[in-house]
């Protein structure tokens, strides 16, 4: 019954759902790592990014600008998260941050629902990218294609600046061992709040990407972040490469499951995060007991 | 003193969610008899089966307001609501008193609900619930308590008329069969005589598939295949892989909400729309799913039995009287809820009360005239018996670039009874 065909689009499928759900994950372990907060209310700004993508593409006229101009709008609203709200609990218990994100998300989901309605709602695919890709019996829609490539040129770009760049090398000082950086002379709090407002925005960019091929509703930011946590806790928390490879894993399995057996592919992405749990309980890429 | 008014006074406070209009006279009752009503009334409340004369009416909403089903509780309270205030706030010459709780879709919150409805504030008339599952859980109390009709104002299950086969119990929305059934005799005439069956993997979506299936054998058809899809899945694609493979000629569908939106947009990218039609119950194509879908509809066809569009006298007033009311135009849930307004304040003229039992003899096998066509209750089941729509997506001047249009309409079909004789 399946064919090469069918195994070359879900194989398709489950990378360009790995690494969307990587910008996504990429944002919760990278905070986590640094700040040691569990956000909660990152799912809810991947789903403003697609609200504010719905409205950005139809007041601008441009599926580009919505692209460009979402995610600043949730990185801005992330900023304001961390600034406002985030700053003055560090050091407390973690529950603290659980409560405060929790709420965060139960609030936005709540504005969304005011504001737009329970309605779906989608941003429209540009002239550019729509229609099919066809090679022999395979055909791919070029969108999302365009997804594929996009969110793997960013997860790369991001993995070689936090590997390489000297901002990288702060990053992961900071993330390391906070009071010494800071002894060094640099405002770390600078970099809490970058880590942020970078981390939502990559959740903008992600909104906007699906936005286009998924209905953008409400319940969309409450889907996403049960699997990036998944995706976190099987990676490694606060490990970059974990998040990646976890996501591009989750992803896969779920093309290939609906392929085998749709209606258990949760439950098998759930036993797989127990398996990882049991056997390497950081994690496949999380800090050891030691560091 | 009315009892109903005295459950009305003590919930105000409690219920925040609840509104009230009543009229300045009730008020002026309300106010005299507070004192004693507000100590009694929670006992008394469950006694209010009818209280003669020229009392007021309670009607009480089982629906969702917050969560995915939050859009379909609004609408069918908008158009409920919309019929009253066309009546002068009233209903079968009564004033009329809402009680207004959230399900949340959740079964225990619907029965808890229901019962607070019915043994609290009295209600003389239960409106609602969307989802199948809690209007399944509810019977036993209805049944029960015995105090109140209910007007079924969405949940199509059909397993609600099999298992409840309830007196209590009318349906002013559809049949799992009606939205899907019907539609196998025209796919079968004039688009194809094969399909590949693709559904939303629960009871819905399981119960709709193997009704056409079922039709659609009888008519002569092949059923080739059918992949059943979980609830609320993202990417469709594998599925439209096995779809493609299956060689169709055409594909029945059910999928609803945000579910629908993601099928047909993706059935579109992949270019499926050259090798099969797409065709399905009405939920897949419907007022709440068509402006995200876009242009990803064009052609499509589905079922149901109400549509905007349809160029009929009654059904344009109605279009236009609503859109003036909120903007939009109305959708099926909102016709399901004026109806269930219509049905009540028809009962209660005629039977000059709201004693439960006369309303259910006088709802028996009443006729109505409504936006979607005449239709009128199954003497043996109370389900409603109505002409459905063939439709099929076309492009449109409207606010939004595409439209339902109705191709033809199969005139009230007979629908199954399920062991069912009132």
């Amino acid at each position: 019954m399946v064919d090469a065909t069918t195994i070359v689009r879900a194989t398709l499928l489950g990378l360009q759902l790995g690494m969307t759900l990587a910008l996504v994950a990429a944002g919760l372990t990278l905070i986590f790592g640094m700040l040691d907060v569990i956000n909660f209310a990152h799912g809810a700004l991947y789903m403003l990014g697609a609200y504010f993508g719905v409205v950005a593409a139809s007041e601008l006229g441009s599926f580009w600008a919505a692209l460009v101009v979402a995610p600043l709008l949730v990185a801005i609203v992330g900023g304001a998260i961390e600034i406002l709200s985030l700053r003055p609990l560090y050091g407390r218990n973690p529950l603290y941050h659980i409560l405060l994100t929790f709420g965060f998300a139960i609030m936005i989901e709540g504005i969304v629902v005011e504001v737009w309605g329970g309605q779906s709602y989608r941003i429209p695919v540009p002239e550019a990218l729509s229609g099919t890709l066809s090679y022999g019996s395979l055909s791919y829609p070029v969108y999302w294609m365009f997804v594929l490539v996009v969110s793997t040129i960013l997860i790369g770009g991001i993995w070689l600046a936090i590997a390489k760049s000297d901002l990288g090398i702060l990053i992961r000082a900071s993330a390391h061992d906070t009071e010494m950086v800071d002894a060094l002379g640099v405002d770390v709090s600078k970099v809490f709040t970058g880590v942020v407002v970078f981390g939502a925005a990559l959740a903008g960019v992600a909104g906007v990407l699906l936005g286009a091929s998924r209905s953008v509703n409400p319940g969309m930011g409450f889907g996403v972040i049960i699997q990036a946590f998944v995706i976190v806790v099987i990676g490694g928390l606060g490990s970059f490469k974990g998040a990646v490879y976890g996501a591009l894993l989750i992803g896969l399995m779920t093309a290939y499951g609906a392929l085998i057996a749709p209606s258990l592919t949760d439950l098998f992405i759930f036993a797989l995060m127990a398996v990882v749990l049991i056997a390497k309980p950081s994690g496949l890429f999380g800090a050891t007991e030691a560091a | 003193m009315s009892p109903t008014s005295g459950t009305g006074t003590n919930t105000q406070g409690r219920e925040r969610q609840q509104r009230s209009t009543g009229s300045s006279r009730r008020r002026f009752l309300v106010g005299g008899a507070a004192a004693g009503a507000t100590a009694l009334g929670g006992c008394l409340g469950g006694l209010t089966g009818s209280d003669g004369g020229d009392g007021t009416v309670t009607v009480g909403y089982v629906l969702p307001f917050s969560g995915t089903y939050s859009l379909l509780g609004e609408s069918i309270v908008n158009g409920f609501e919309m019929y009253v205030d066309q009546n002068d706030g009233q209903l079968g010459g009564r004033d009329v008193e809402y009680v207004q709780r959230d399900t949340e879709a959740n079964t225990d919150r619907g029965v808890s609900i229901t019962r607070e409805m019915l043994i609290e504030e009295g209600a003389d008339v239960l409106v609602g619930p969307v989802s199948s599952a809690v209007a399944i859980a509810m019977m036993q109390t209805v049944e029960t308590e015995g105090s109140a009709i209910w007007l079924n104002a969405n949940a199509g299950d059909y397993r609600v008329v099999q298992d409840g086969c309830l007196d209590y119990h009318f349906r002013t929305s559809f049949n799992d069969w009606q939205t899907s059934a019907p539609m196998a005799q025209y796919v079968y005439d004039e688009i194809a005589d094969n399909v590949m069956l693709a559904y939303a993997d629960y009871a819905f979506g399981q119960n709709s598939k193997n009704f056409f299936s079922e039709a659609f054998q009888e008519a002569g058809g092949e059923v080739v295949g059918e992949v059943g899809v979980p609830l609320g899945s993202d990417d469709y694609s594998p599925y439209l892989g096995e779809i493609e493979d299956s060689g169709a000629d055409a594909v029945f569908s059910f999928f609803a909400g945000s579910d629908a939106v993601n099928y047909i947009t993706q059935f579109s990218d992949f270019g499926l729309d050259d090798q099969l039609t797409q065709t399905g119950s009405g939920f897949l194509l419907s007022e709440d799913t068509l402006p995200a879908q876009g242009e990803a509809a064009l052609g499509k066809y589905s079922l149901l039995h109400y549509t905007p569009s349809k160029q009929t006298d009654r059904n344009q007033t109605f279009v236009s009287n609503y859109q003036d009311a909120h903007d939009s135009r109305p959708n099926v849930y909102a016709v399901q809820g004026y109806d269930s307004a219509q049905a009540f304040d028809a009962a209660v003229s005629d039977v000059d009360g709201t004693n439960p039992d006369d309303l259910a003899d006088s709802l028996s096998g009443m006729e109505l005239d409504s936006p979607r066509g005449d239709f009128q209750f199954h003497p043996e089941t109370n389900d409603p018996i109505q002409s459905m729509d063939v439709r099929q997506v076309v492009e449109s001047d409207g606010e939004v670039p595409v439209d339902n249009e109705v191709v033809t309409t199969i005139e009230e079909p007979e629908i199954p009874t399920w062991g069912c004789s009132l």
